[in-house]
């Protein structure tokens, strides 16, 4: 696959040559840089030892397999009723945004790879050709990507608009591509045209977790909100702004080819430019725009280590907050370096965040979701049906899911080396710095994200649901000790980055799921007795002090020492 | 030793921010000269040497190399001189071999030759035996040896070294003075950066040592010998201000009644 798409772009060395490419050592950054991309998931991991040479295989297979699998969903809109361009407008919209969120997040770890700065730089080897080298590996690896993803489309497209539209699509797909990457590379070039280096990561991530969380939400709530027999009535080109578009331009190719009947010249203009902005944004972007692309780019590797002594310093000697609150629940001293330890690297660590902050949104989107689909006419009878049921239980329970996402992660970093400190000193029992984990886990995530959702669903339901509210937060810090003491058998931060979990702790969390959700069941069943609630209070207040208790007491057996 | 200087640094400035790191340094050196680079962390050792090697381009002040400005014709430069980088960076899912192949290829080198040139250099490190394993699963040492067979794997006229022997173990580390002698020898010029006074004294046909972004000292280590000290590491204790360090230890000492 790689060798196909390596002498595809020798195709492209004239163009490339005139823009000052240097084409033979493009080539060989791409060719190593493609090998390294194969050989990177079992490389990865620590676990290669033990694993046997099949796992190579596998991963990629299984990449693709589910990339096929979002693409035929996508193509199902494909099958829609509607009027012309908009099956194909929603189609190859979807079909972007899926591109550029894939950029992005892959974009951050290519166009950063800090050893590049010594590897590359000191080489004679000229900004351009960087430039053009990281903008093709990239859309390499986006190709195989979309054509994956393309792929149901494609012969989707075949039994509605005949054999002659699949090339015709398979060009579409190329556009769609071309286009989407031109645009995230454009923001970012700006971004790093604009932005301190120090800034650009983390906003890097959080357009990340924001575009995920957009995804998640689009995915649940549009289509509750768009009725789709609308569709077909909505006439696209009668609106000016949907000549921006570039789905339309992409569309408009389609139209122009295979319904010549319905199109117009407007058409033919759309269709011309959605073929030749791809051609011109690639050569903007190797011209123009990578020029002084490694200056920045060497100003990121540079600048790092100077601009984080200052703001070190700023905070030393004022009154800290974590202090504060560490020595008043964990106060043993090995617990209070858990507890410090977990909430300070949670707090800074880029990939964790990234991690665990999306699940924070899913949450209320669920809930909105699940509150749409509750019957009514209008919004306010909706809400006149929610009050008077009780799906708030269900909306406090679902908050232990964040806990999951946080215990899942917790133990979990590419720097997990650093642990060996926790192996080196002699630590008697190494429960006590899980339990100053886990409190730093509530204390840092959840109390506050309990408290906030608490008081949205107070608003809501009126101050009798209290008592449901203290009820359902122990059991879910139950739930969590369940789930650490069953699922988290590392110390934090101190296990490798592992992409998938063996089937058992699968089978192990979803048992988990099951308990928790039988547990809001019974909760429900209680809760016409307002009564049994408070008293109910007391024995899980007594049950969760003990788990405590015991959940310290975890020996060296208990948890799995990664060799460092 | 020829008397038109391979490196001309005029006025050398750079600062991160409101921070000052170089103070209008100014340097000549010669062909086939050994240069030890000495100072103390954060004296701005790192960033002289990063700016010769190419990777960072926004300086101010000049930099000639082989009447090359870094400026106008980085490219031109970067040709001549090899850079063994102090962090052990390198793509370690690659074999040694895939990697010279790499990094010779981007000198523009012909394959038959370059892979010639890369057996007998792994050979001649002692990686024979390794030469298509991984990286990944290479010590320290032997990832450096890689690093340094990379930076010299194009011959180039001259030789940054940067803190080169970490995690080398004795018998590399001779090995290692012998060669630096011997390129010297060919007329190589040799730019090594180190911490190690030891090592600097013996293979060192000039001193150079930096701190706060200023030269403090320039010459060989006889003549500095004469004006400051009879150890080269009293020399540097003394000129960068850290004569009592006998009081120092006294003091962490204390710390602990």
């Amino acid at each position: 696959m790689n060798k196909i798409f390596l002498r595809f772009v020798t195709f492209l060395n004239p163009v490339l040559e005139n823009t000052g490419v240097d084409t033979d050592q493009l080539y060989q950054i791409l060719k190593v840089k493609l090998l390294m991309d194969d050989r990177r998931p079992n490389a990865m991991f620590a676990a290669r030892r033990n694993a046997a040479n099949s796992n190579k295989v596998q991963s990629p297979w299984l990449i693709s397999f589910f990339t096929v699998l979002i693409g035929l969903f996508m193509s199902m809109i494909l099958l829609l009723n509607a009027g012309p361009y908009i099956v194909q407008t929603l189609y190859f919209t979807i079909f972007m945004v899926m591109m550029a969120l894939t950029l992005i997040s892959d974009f951050t770890t290519v166009l950063i790879d800090s050893r590049d700065q010594f590897i590359l730089l000191p080489r004679p080897v000229n900004d351009r050709t960087i430039a053009v080298s990281r903008i093709l590996h990239i859309s390499i690896y986006v190709l195989r990507l979309a054509l994956l993803q393309g792929l149901p489309g494609l012969v989707m497209i075949g039994f509605i608009d005949g054999i002659l539209a699949v090339p015709l699509f398979f060009v579409q797909i190329l556009e769609a591509t071309f286009l989407s990457i031109f645009s995230v590379n454009i923001i970012y070039l700006l971004l790093m045209k604009s932005v301190s280096p120090q800034k650009f990561k983390d906003i890097i991530s959080y357009f990340q977790i924001g575009f995920s969380v957009l995804i998640f939400a689009t995915y649940y709530l549009l289509p509750r909100l768009i009725n789709v027999s609308a569709l077909e009535h909505i006439s696209l080109l009668s609106h000016r702004w949907a000549y921006a578009l570039p789905p339309v331009w992409i569309t408009a190719l389609n139209e122009l080819l295979m319904h010549p009947g319905r199109s117009s010249f407007i058409t033919g203009v759309l269709a011309v430019t959605g073929f030749t902005l791809p051609l011109i944004g690639l050569w903007f972007v190797a011209k123009v725009l990578a020029p002084g692309f490694n200056r920045r780019l060497a100003v990121i590797a540079t600048s790092e280590g100077n601009s984080d002594s200052a703001v070190n310093t700023k905070k030393a000697g004022k009154f800290s907050f974590i202090d504060a609150t560490g020595k008043i629940i964990a106060p043993d001293p090995i617990e209070n370096a858990g507890f410090k330890i977990t909430w300070k690297l949670a707090a800074r660590t880029r990939e964790f965040k990234m991690k665990v902050y999306p699940s924070f949104a899913y949450i209320p989107i669920y809930f909105i979701y699940f509150a749409l689909n509750t019957k009514g006419e209008n919004l306010s009878d909706r809400l006149d049906e929610l009050q008077n049921g009780h799906s708030y239980i269900f909306l406090i329970y679902m908050c232990s899911l964040i806990l999951t996402t946080v215990l899942m992660n917790i133990s979990m970093s590419s720097k997990y080396k650093s642990a060996w400190v926790y192996y080196a000193l002699p630590i008697d029992k190494p429960g006590k710095i899980l339990s100053g984990m886990f409190k730093a886990i509530i204390t840092l995530y959840y109390l506050p994200y309990f408290l906030v959702m608490g008081s949205v669903i107070v608003a809501v339901w009126g101050p009798q649901v209290i008592n449901d509210i203290i009820l359902a937060f122990l059991v879910s810090t139950i739930y969590g000790m369940l789930t650490a003491l069953f699922i988290v058998k590392g110390l934090p931060f101190s296990r490798p980055v592992i992409a998938k979990q063996g089937g058992g702790r699968m089978i192990t969390s979803f048992a988990m799921l099951i308990f928790i959700g039988g547990i809001g069941f019974l909760h429900s069943l209680l809760m016409k007795w307002e009564m049994v609630i408070w008293i109910m209070i007391a024995p899980f207040l007594l049950i969760t002090w003990l788990m405590f208790h015991y959940y310290k007491k975890q020996t060296w057996d208990n948890i799995q020492v990664v060799e460092v | 030793m020829s008397d038109t200087p391979i490196i001309q640094i005029r006025n050398l400035s750079k600062s991160y921010g409101s921070k000052l790191v170089l103070k209008n340094l100014s340097l000549d050196i010669f062909p086939g000269q050994v240069l030890g680079y000495i100072g103390p962390n954060g004296a701005g050792k790192s960033t002289t040497v990063k700016i010769l090697a190419g990777l960072i381009p926004d300086f101010e002040g000049e930099v000639f190399v082989n009447g090359f400005s870094m400026a106008d014709d980085p490219l031109e430069i970067k040709k001549l001189i090899g850079y063994v980088p102090e962090n052990a960076e390198i793509y370690d899912v690659l074999t040694p071999m895939e990697y010279l192949d790499f990094i010779g290829k981007l000198y523009g080198m012909e394959e038959a030759s370059l892979h010639d040139r890369a057996k007998k250099l792994l050979v001649a490190f002692g990686l024979a035996s390794n030469t298509d394993d991984r990286m990944d699963t290479f010590s320290k040492g032997m990832k450096q040896k890689v690093l340094l067979i990379a930076g010299i794997i194009h011959n180039p006229k001259i030789i940054i070294l940067d803190e080169p022997l970490s995690g080398l173990d004795a018998n590399a580390v001779i090995m290692i003075k012998e060669l630096i002698m011997r390129l010297a020898k060919e007329g190589k010029t040799i730019f090594y950066c180190s911490h190690m006074m030891d090592i600097v004294e013996k293979v060192a046909d000039r001193i150079l040592l930096i701190n706060k972004g200023e030269i403090i000292a320039d010459g060989t280590f006889e003549s500095l010998k004469q004006n400051h000290s009879d150890t080269l590491e009293r020399i540097f204790s003394k000129l960068t201000g850290r004569e009592d360090s006998g009081s120092e230890a006294d003091a962490i000492i204390n710390a602990f009644d």
